[in-house]
This record gives structure tokens, C-alpha cells and sequence, in this order.
């Protein structure tokens, strides 16, 4: 019961509060489900949910409906390669996707899940922000430096992040346009709250979900972990030890910051507990008609091996639609290692943050996955707003603005020039996803640099206060 | 994007790092100088505009199978007297009876069937251009409304077939006559000949691997519709038998049962739609009387919805052969007034002498070009481009390329009205042997047009500028906008030195973002612009109103939506006091994007446009400012502002433009609302434009001008 959990918190914390920031979050949180409404009431022509921005193989909701169809009539739901996606999302959305409410727009039940689950997400990213928060004034005081964050403005970064993920235009765009990304999403931003708030259980349900639905979140264990095991971000634990180090007579050593074995114990049990869980239950969903083993091949085996090339605005499908099939394999061992390549490093250089390597991790895979959707764009930039104290000197942001509202305008002018008009080509349009994948890296090397920038900062202030 | 990125980067450097890598140092060259790079790039973007003509080149079939003029031709007197037989069938009918038009569509048919050809009559309603403000990213299918239209206005297309003997029936290429079957015009029934006389030809030869459609299109509610909802119809299967039951009904009532009677001649008559395979190309024949012609002459009209052109490949089949083959003067279309302004007489005189110089010099420069072969040129660029930003078809070719289609419209007139039948049946000669010539040549593509220019413009009839030599002047004119943009974001964010001793305090001074309050500035005006390009719908809705008055309505509530918006964003942006540097460094990438943007939906729209913005954009400062100093300088600054901020206001720029054409006699209100009325029915990107950068762009103009700093 996460919501009743956090909306509680919520509300505690907003009377400890004495600014108007919840009120505010609250307003604009209820206009942004509201606009959506609005939105999914008068879809007018967009066609949104057939755009590739919006909609992959793995989470248009119109493969969805297919997979249902065809379990409906005793097949499997993988035959004919329609549906990539979880048995557990078919049963549940699937009933939801042929009721239709007479004088309503089709799919509105499917709709009012994403927007409930946008909805919760942006609850969650909230209280996560504000675990960090807490976190990062203590361990401010606890280095006795001035703590600046509170004059940032009114509303604190956690209300700020989820502001950003509901009005995002991306999260918008992928909640009305029927991917079932919002879900996803929200197990992801589940696991974070739930390592944040020290939950185990929680975390482990949010990592097992958020893995069986879209595979890459699985890197997320390693953060997932180092939360338990240390706790939310805080500035290096070098500067702690030398800070002990400098008032060796007070014989205080509260602050050291030691790894709980005993957490990542709970989490490893709880997440093969989930896992059994959630496998019993695939297997029960998928015994009529097929075998696990087939749910493996045609969902993660679908997402490694990267087989439907139709454009999307990632950089693989153009890369493997020109490959020679000779090379196809090594090609693919190549992209995706890329990935697991960038793990470790990260791991060791961010250990004290390991909230922030989430999002690293998040940006990377959702940078270089075979199949992404502005639905991933949506949850990194939202994350990326609860490190707003710490980023807040971040370069580039202006450019990387305007690269993310250019880039995001041309892609479906260059696909229109392409599919309808005909007087384009296919590289017109992968030109802009080559622009996009690069915007996303340079904004994931600058928000790490200014993040270490930051911590060097706090470095140099810790130490000229001890040399005082 | 690249350039944007160097600045950023150039932007960013701190101060302290001894050598930065050159990209970034050249970055940092170019932004100190934002303000002579700015003039040298806008002056050559201008420049390069206006040599364009010179820098044309010729036409030249690019596609080897094209083969045109290769086969001589088969027609024969005797196609010619046929359709000469069926042009006087049908002009003597007389045009007042009731039924004079299904009489001609029956004779029409019968003619087509005793020819052995498949014929079927096409029932259509008209529709009235609806406004779909976001057609442009939707499929072309997606914003057919099949409304109930009242049953007075339909129309019987006829369609006649020809099965390819040699091939499976998978490509076509179309021939389109428009006709109105209730009116008798000698013109039109000269089209109908020379459409029938290659109509028959074609129907009896060996060498056809494409089936040929001819569509007699029923033009009384206009060329387009007709052709328009033919192609949706083809292109579209209905399933649901709901809206053609619709049509069929209001048929029912017309006598329309005339048309279902045993067939006359070798083939049966179906009333069901017949179809043939994707379409090649399309060719739309007309004939027109224009007085006071030398020769016989031909005109191509190619443009269709935004600026959309045909593969180059089909004009120069069509000019080659007539130039070549029949002995046609090919004309496009060119603004003659542009040939009485002096100064491009001058400017081509000029040309012309540093042409001959640099020839002189050395031979191998032939860069030259004749003072009235540029100003001919200029003529027809300015028009090409007219017509292209304008964003409306030309003719019923425009229908079309909706569906990927290359088309043109081929408009033939003669010398003089025929009279004498034997000078008569030599210009359908001439008409139908370039007809067949074109078909036979199309008829031997292996794939779809692909290897020309889809992007070009055109100089001549034999002459064009591509989309690689006139994209560097429209990237020279807007290259300064990313540069001044980054050079005053750099101004307004410079660190202040007496924040330089980080030991003081930790500093989280979001300084970095301050351009955010810019940026929502910016936004919130934008999202206005969008306000303002919808109003049109609903005011649109208001029976019984002239334009004037709607001018008047939408001018009005723009306007107070404006006041409404400055009055809820002003309070709590005040204290901040933003500065017009961050103001104008986020309005100047909005229109940077906005013109990129609108330079790959259509080019011309993007360059006229830049014409007007960048100087807008790039010379806007806070008039306070200016006139605190009070130099010439800034007196000069204030008056060019002033003037641009006038010119840039849509519908000034547009009274300016119609006065200096046409006058300034008569003016009325509602010209400006009936312009952007046939923008938008006709879903032209212009209007979006217009609507959703241009205008926003102004307003922060001038909201940088009367900043108070």
C-alpha cells in the first residue's frame, strides 16, 4: 500500500511545513490528471498511439489487444510475433482493452490506468525527494556547512521532480498515446522508493516487477543494493572519516557509515521470494497456450535480439536493418554489452549516490535499449529533478532545452517527410534519433560531472572549515 | 545543431583553463564576434538569394529508363477525326436541357466502351475544406470527415480503363481531363479530343506494360474536388457501406437511373468503382484561351499542398518533348511585375559585368548569365517561391501528391481559336503526340520516380536551383541566430566577480537556470500563438457574418487574450525583473528551431519568413536603452526597429504587400481573413506558421523593445 503510506507522509510533512509548497503540488498535481482527461477525451486526429515516439512493439497498447485477442481465442498470445510483452500486463489490461463504456473513447479504461499510474508514480517521486532531502540537510549539518537549499525557492526538489515527471510533455504524450510505459515506469520509481524509505520487501516487488516488464531495469539492482546498504546519497564517506579523523578527541563515531549486510540480505531474499511469485503466476497465465519458455523467448529474447527493425527513435533499428546477418550476433553482444560496460565504473565512482546512479543507469539504458520510447525520456527526466540542490550549476542546460524541444518537434516532421510524403528517407529521420542520443549524452555526462563537481565542492568547503 | 553546440561549449568554458581545444576556441572567436558575423553571414544569406538564378543549372533526365523521344510516335489521323467526332457529339447537345449533362456523360461512356475499355462512372460529393489544424502530422486519410453534405452538390466523374496487355495490372498511370458535363466550351471540349485521341491510341497498342486511367473529371464544383475525392476514393476502400449509401441515396432522387442502362457498346458500363494498380504518374490536361500568343504554347504547374513538388524527372520528360519533339513553348508561371522594377535590371546588369570580368580573367569561369535571362529567372524564382510558401496546390495535380503521386498539370493554349479544321486537328496532334510521348516514357519506369529532385526550385522551364546550392543561403541567413543566442547568454550569465572566493559559502545560487523565467515567458506567448491560430475555427462557426466582421472578432479576442495572459503572468515575474538579454536569447532559439523546423516542412515559407525574422530578432533592444544614448547610431537602430516591428505584424506585411502590387485603393478588412481562410481549407503549414512562430515571435519582439530595464 504505497499510496496510503506516502500520502500520509504528505500530509505530515506538510504541516511541518510552513511554505505553501504542498498545496502548490497538490493544485498542479490534480490540473496535470485533469489536462490528461481533457486529453484523453478529445483525442481529435493525433493518432498518437500509432506514432513510434510514443508506441514500441513492447508497449503499444494495440499489440496489447491483439495478445488478448488471440489468448481469448485458446492461442497464444506470442503467436504470429504481435505481443512482446508480460502475461501478467495481458491479464490485467487485456479485459480492460475490449470494454467499451457507450459513449466514451475506446481504450478510456486502459487510459484511466496510465493516468492513475502517472498519477502514483509522480506521488512516489515525491516522498522519494524527500527522503533524499532529509538526507542531504543531515549530512550537511552533520559536516556543519550552511544549508543553502531552503531559499531555493518554494517548492522543495521532491515536489519539483514530480511536477516535472507529471507535466513533462513526454509523460503526457506517452500516457495518452496508450503505452503502457507509465506501468513500467512506476515499478521502476516503486523500486527506488522502496530502497529509499529502507523497505526491502517494497524494493524487491518494485525491481522483480520493473524486470519482468521490461527487462532492463535488472541493472537497477546494484543501486537498489547500495541504497539499502548505505542508505540514501550523501556527500563521499571519505569526507565523513576525515572529518572524524580532524575531532578524534570527541570519541564520537556515529557517523560512520557502514554497509548493512542485513538489508541486502532481506533484499535478496525477498527478491527471489518475488520472483518465484511472479514466475508461478506467469506460468499459470501462459500454461494453457505455451510454456515459460516461450514467454522468455518471445519477451526478453524479442527485446536482446532486437528483430522488429521498424523505426523508432532509438539508434539500433537503423544500425541492424543495414548489418549484414553474418555480423548480426557479434553486433548484438556489442550494443548491449555496451551497457553492462558502464555499470561497474559508475558503481564504484558513485557508491555515496546511489540514488543518482539510478538515474545514470536509467538515462544509459534508456539511451541504448533496442526499443525505446519517449515513455523512458519521461522517467529520467523526471528523476533527474530530485537532484535539483546538487545540479544546480549544471552546464548546458539551456542547450540541452532547446536540443530536447528541437529534436523533439523535428522527429515527427522528418517521419512524416519520410513515411507520407515520400520525398525524405529513412535517414532523415535517423538523423534526428542520432541528435537525440546524443543530447541524452550530454546531459548524463554533464549532470555526473557537476554531481562530482559538486561533491569535490563540498570537499573543499569540509576541509578549509577543519583548517580553520 | 552542431553550430549551437560549438557556442554552448565555447559558452561554458571556464575562464581558467589555459588552452582549450580548438573547436572550442573558434567557438569562442565566432561568439565575441556574434556581431560581425551576424551582418556577414545575414548579407550573404541575402545575397545569395538573389543569386540563385545564377546559379540555376539545367534540367536533365536523370533517370536512364525514361528514354524519352526514343519511339516515334503511333498516332494517326484517325484518332484524331474519332475524338474529333466526339468533341462535336458532345458540344452539340444542347446545354440548356436538364439532362444535357448525363446525355454527355453517356455519349462520353459510349464512345469509351466501343473502344473495348473498362468504364465506370465515379459519384462524388463535394466537400467543403474543413479546418484540421493538425492534418499536416496525421495520415492523409485521417482527416476525411464524412459528414452529411446536403445532396445538391454532386458530381459523375467518368473513368475509363485500359487493362496493360503485357503486364499484371499492379502500376497505372493517369491521364485527367477536367470537364463540366453542363456547360459547353469549345476549350474544354479540345482537351476532351486530345485526352480521347491518345485515349484510343493507347487502348489498341501492344507496348502498354502500366494500365492507363483516364479520368474525365467533373468540374463543375471545381478541378480539385472532383479529382480530389476520386483519389480518396480510390486510395481509401469504404467497408462500411454508410457514407457511399449516403451518395447513392441522393441519387436515387436525380434520375441518376439514366446512367444504368444497358451498355451501349462492347463493354458493360459497371457502376461499381473500378481500380487499377498504384499509380506511376499523373498528367491533368487542360486547354485554355489566352489572347495574344505567339505560339502555341504550354504551361506546367507543379506545385502541390506545402510546397510539395513532383519529381524533377516528369517535368523535364514533358519539357523535352515539347520543346524537342512537338515544337511547344514551355512557360511556367513568373510574377511579371518583377519585370518592370529597375533595380533588378541593374542588379542583372551588374551580375552580368562581374560574369564577364571573371571571364575575362579566366576562361574557365562561366558564371556569367545574360541581364534578361536573370531577370527572367528572378521573375519565376520569386514566383516559384511565392507558390510554394503559399502552400496551395495550383491545379488539380495538387490532389495527387497527397498520396505520393507525381503529378502535373499540363495547360495548353493554342495561338489563336481555332477555326479552320485542318490547323485544328494539327494542334491535337502536336497536344496528343506530347501526351502519348509522356506515357510512353513513364510507361517504361521499372520503379517509382526516385532518381531526380523531389526539393528544387525552379528558374525556367529547363532550369532549376536544388535543394543543396539554395540551402546555403537560408543557412547563412539564420546562422547568426544560434551565435547571438549563445553570445547573450554568455552576457547575461556571467559570473559576477565578487562571487569569485568559493570559501565563503556553499553556492546554490541557480544561476544556471535563470533563463527558465525566460523560457516561460517565451512559452506562455507561444502557447497564445496557439490560442490565436485556433480562434479561426470557432469564429468560422458564426452564421451570417462577413469577414470584416470575423477580422474583426478574432482580432479582438487575440488581443485580449494577450492582455489576459500578460495580466496573469506579469504579477509574479516582476519582482524578478528578467533581463532582455536571457528574453532575447530564448526568443531567438525559439525562432531558430521554429525556422528549422519549418525550412524541412516547406523551404519557401521558411526563407520568406527568415527574410523578415532574423532582422526582427537579431536587431531587437530594449528602446529605452537606445534612448538613453541618443546617438545616430541608436536613433538609426530605434527607426529600423520601429519599421521592422511594423512590416513583421502579418497582417500589415500582408496590406503592405497587396498595396505595393495591387494599390492602395481599395482596402478591405476582410482580405486579410478570406487569405488566411484558403490557408488554412487548403491545410496549408503557412498558416501554422504564421500562427504558431511568426506572430509569437513578433509579440516577444516587441516585448523586448518596450522592456523596461
Amino acid at each position: 500500500m504505497p499510496t496510503a503510506n506516502t500520502q500520509e507522509e504528505n500530509s505530515k510533512s506538510e504541516l511541518q511545513k510552513n511554505h505553501g509548497g504542498g498545496g502548490g503540488f497538490t493544485r498542479w498535481a490534480v490540473v496535470a490528471v485533469i489536462f490528461r482527461l481533457a486529453l484523453i477525451y478529445f483525442p481529435g486526429n493525433l493518432n498518437l498511439s500509432s506514432r513510434p515516439e510514443v508506441s514500441t512493439p513492447l508497449t503499444s497498447i494495440r499489440r496489447l489487444a491483439e495478445g488478448y485477442w488471440l489468448k481469448q481465442s485458446s492461442m497464444s498470445p506470442y503467436a504470429g510475433s504481435m505481443y512482446h510483452g508480460s502475461p501478467l500486463l495481458l491479464s490485467v489490461l487485456g479485459p480492460l482493452t475490449v470494454k467499451r463504456i457507450e459513449g466514451q473513447p475506446g481504450h478510456i479504461l486502459c487510459s484511466l490506468v496510465f493516468v492513475l499510474a502517472d498519477l502514483i508514480s509522480a506521488i512516489l517521486i515525491r516522498a522519494t525527494g524527500r527522503k533524499l532531502q532529509i538526507a542531504y540537510r543531515k549530512s550537511l549539518k552533520s559536516l556543519n556547512l550552511p544549508n543553502k537549499s531552503t531559499d531555493s525557492g518554494a517548492l522543495s526538489s521532491g515536489d519539483i521532480a514530480a511536477l516535472v515527471y507529471l507535466w513533462n510533455p513526454f509523460t503526457i504524450v506517452a500516457c495518452v498515446g496508450l503505452s503502457t510505459s507509465p506501468v513500467e515506469n512506476l515499478f521502476t520509481i516503486l523500486t527506488l522508493y522502496g530502497a529509499a524509505t529502507g523497505l526491502a520487501p517494497l524494493a524487491a516487488f518494485g525491481w522483480v516487477m520493473a524486470t519482468h516488464l521490461s527487462l532492463y531495469p535488472a541493472i537497477l539492482i546494484i543501486p537498489v543494493i547500495l541504497l539499502l546498504g548505505y542508505g540514501p546519497d550523501a556527500p563521499p564517506s571519505k569526507l565523513f572519516r576525515s572529518k572524524e579523523h580532524g575531532k578524534v578527541g570527541d570519541g564520537k563515531s556515529s557517523q560512520e557509515i557502514i554497509f548493512s549486510w542485513r538489508r541486502a540480505f532481506h533484499l535478496l531474499v525477498w527478491t527471489s521470494l518475488w520472483s518465484v511469485y511472479v514466475l508461478v503466476l506467469c506460468s499459470i497465465s501462459v500454461k494453457q497456450h505455451g510454456s515459460l519458455q516461450e514467454m522468455f523467448q518471445r519477451t526478453y529474447g524479442f527485446i536482446l535480439t532486437v528483430e522488429d527493425l521498424s523505426p523508432n527513435i532509438g539508434v539500433l533499428w537503423y544500425f541492424f536493418a543495414e548489418v549484414f546477418d553474418f555480423f548480426r550476433d557479434f553486433f548484438l553482444i556489442v550494443f548491449h554489452s555496451n551497457i553492462l560496460f558502464m555499470i561497474l565504473p559508475l558503481a564504484i565512482r558513485l557508491k555515496h549516490r546511489p540514488c543518482f546512479l539510478a538515474f545514470v543507469y536509467i538515462a544509459i539504458s534508456s539511451m541504448l535499449k533496442s526499443y525505446p520510447s519517449v515513455g523512458d525520456s519521461a522517467l529520467y527526466l523526471g528523476l533527474l529533478g530530485l537532484f535539483l540542490d546538487e545540479l544546480a550549476d549544471m552546464q548546458f542546460s539551456f542547450f540541452l532545452f532547446c536540443g530536447y524541444v528541437g529534436v523533439s518537434l523535428l522527429s515527427p516532421v522528418m517521419h512524416n517527410l519520410w513515411i507520407w510524403r515520400g520525398t525524405g528517407n529513412a535517414n532523415f529521420y535517423y538523423a534526428t534519433a542520432m541528435a537525440y542520443a546524443c543530447f541524452q549524452i550530454v546531459l548524463v555526462v554533464e549532470s555526473v560531472s557537476s554531481m562530482l563537481n559538486h561533491d569535490r565542492k563540498l570537499t573543499k568547503l569540509s576541509t578549509s572549515k577543519l583548517q580553520k | 545543431m552542431a553550430k549551437v553546440e560549438k557556442k554552448e561549449v565555447a559558452a561554458a568554458t571556464p575562464p581558467w583553463k589555459p588552452k582549450p581545444r580548438p573547436i572550442v576556441r573558434l567557438g569562442i572567436v565566432l561568439i565575441s564576434h556574434s556581431l560581425l558575423v551576424s551582418v556577414v553571414c545575414c548579407t550573404a544569406g541575402i545575397v545569395a538569394l538573389f543569386l540563385l538564378p545564377m546559379l540555376a543549372k539545367n534540367t536533365y533526365i536523370s533517370e536512364n529508363a525514361l528514354m524519352p523521344g526514343s519511339a516515334s510516335s503511333m498516332l494517326s489521323n484517325h484518332d484524331i477525326s474519332e475524338a474529333e467526332r466526339l468533341a462535336k457529339d458532345l458540344t452539340s447537345l444542347n446545354s440548356g436541357a436538364a439532362d444535357a449533362g448525363i446525355e454527355r456523360r453517356r455519349v462520353l461512356a459510349k464512345y469509351l466502351s466501343d473502344l473495348g475499355v473498362e468504364v465506370g462512372y465515379h459519384k462524388f460529393q463535394s466537400h467543403q475544406n474543413q479546418f484540421h489544424p493538425l492534418h499536416f502530422f496525421s495520415s492523409p486519410d485521417s482527416g476525411l470527415s464524412q459528414e452529411n453534405g446536403s445532396c445538391s452538390s454532386y458530381g459523375i466523374n467518368v473513368v475509363g480503363i485500359i487493362r496493360a496487355p503485357q503486364a499484371d495490372g499492379k502500376e497505372a498511370i493517369v491521364l485527367v481531363t477536367p470537364f463540366n458535363f453542363r456547360k459547353n466550351s469549345s476549350s474544354e471540349a479540345l482537351s476532351i479530343s486530345i485526352g480521347y485521341a491518345v485515349f484510343s491510341l493507347l487502348s489498341r497498342v501492344s507496348w502498354l506494360a502500366k494500365d492507363i486511367i483516364w479520368l474525365v473529371a467533373d468540374s463543375q464544383y471545381g478541378e480539385y474536388a472532383s479529382v480530389a475525392s476520386w483519389l480518396r476514393d480510390y486510395h481509401i476502400p469504404v467497408f462500411s457501406a454508410s457514407s457511399s449509401h449516403n451518395a447513392d441515396s441522393c441519387f436515387e432522387g436525380n434520375n441518376i437511373n439514366l446512367l444504368r442502362e444497358e451498355s451501349p457498346g462492347r463493354t458493360e458500363i459497371s457502376s461499381g468503382f473500378r481500380r487499377a494498380g498504384t499509380m506511376a504518374a499523373a498528367l491533368v490536361l487542360k486547354v485554355t484561351d489566352v489572347k495574344g500568343q505567339l505560339e502555341d504554347t504550354l504551361s506546367v504547374y507543379a506545385e502541390a499542398s506545402n510546397g510539395q513538388m513532383p519529381n524533377l524527372d516528369l517535368i523535364n520528360v514533358v519539357n523535352y518533348l515539347a520543346v524537342h519533339r512537338q515544337g511547344l513553348r514551355v512557360k511556367v508561371e513568373k510574377f511579371l511585375s518583377v519585370l518592370t522594377w529597375e533595380w533588378i535590371w541593374m542588379l542583372g546588369d551588374t551580375l552580368n559585368f562581374i560574369g564577364k570580368v571573371a571571364g575575362s580573367l579566366n576562361p574557365e569561369w562561366k558564371f556569367g548569365i545574360s541581364t534578361p535571362d536573370y531577370v527572367e529567372g528572378t521573375a519565376t524564382l520569386a514566383s516559384s517561391l511565392y507558390r510554394q510558401a503559399l502552400g496551395i496546390p495550383t491545379g488539380p495535380h495538387g490532389a495527387f501528391r497527397d498520396f505520393q503521386v507525381d503529378a502535373i498539370t499540363l495547360e495548353i493554349s493554342p495561338k489563336v481559336v481555332y477555326t479552320n479544321q485542318g490547323r485544328r486537328n494539327e494542334f491535337i496532334l502536336r497536344s496528343a503526340r506530347l501526351i502519348e510521348g509522356v506515357v510512353r516514357s513513364v510507361n517504361n519506369l521499372l520503379e517509382k520516380f526516385h532518381q531526380s529532385f523531389f526539393l528544387y526550385l525552379l528558374t525556367s522551364p529547363a532550369k532549376f536551383v536544388s535543394v543543396g546550392v539554395y540551402m546555403i543561403g537560408f543557412a547563412l541567413l539564420v546562422a547568426p541566430l544560434p551565435l547571438v543566442a549563445a553570445s547573450l547568454y554568455v552576457d547575461a550569465n556571467k559570473p559576477e566577480p565578487s562571487s569569485q572566493d568559493p570559501k565563503q559559502k556553499l553556492q546554490i545560487n541557480f544561476k544556471p537556470w535563470k533563463w527558465l523565467s525566460a523560457a516561460k515567458q517565451v512559452f506562455t506567448v507561444h502557447a497564445w500563438g496557439v490560442f490565436v491560430s485556433l480562434l479561426p475555427y470557432f469564429i468560422s462557426q458564426i452564421p451570417n457574418s462577413t469577414p470584416a466582421a470575423h477580422s474583426i472578432i478574432w482580432f479582438s479576442l487575440s488581443t485580449f487574450g494577450l492582455l489576459v495572459l500578460y495580466l496573469i503572468t506579469k504579477s509574479p515575474s516582476k519582482p524578478q525583473k528578467g533581463k532582455w538579454e536571457n528574453l532575447k536569447s530564448v526568443t531567438i532559439s525559439a525562432v531558430f528551431i521554429g525556422l528549422l523546423l519549418m525550412s524541412v516542412v516547406n523551404f519557401a515559407t521558411a526563407q520568406i519568413g527568415a527574410l523578415v525574422l532574423v532582422p526582427a530578432c537579431l536587431l531587437a533592444q530594449p528602446l529605452k536603452l537606445d534612448i538613453r544614448t541618443a546617438s545616430l547610431k541608436s536613433f538609426l537602430r530605434i527607426a529600423t526597429n520601429v519599421f521592422i516591428s511594423f512590416v513583421a505584424f502579418p497582417p500589415a506585411g500582408f496590406f503592405i504587400l497587396k498595396g505595393v502590387n495591387e494599390g492602395f485603393g481599395n482596402m478591405d478588412v476582410g482580405e486579410f481573413w478570406t487569405w488566411l481562410e484558403s490557408l488554412w481549407a487548403w491545410n496549408s503549414a503557412t498558416y501554422i506558421y504564421i500562427g504558431m512562430v511568426h506572430l509569437p515571435c513578433w509579440v516577444l519582439c516587441l516585448q523586448i523593445l518596450l522592456h523596461s530595464c
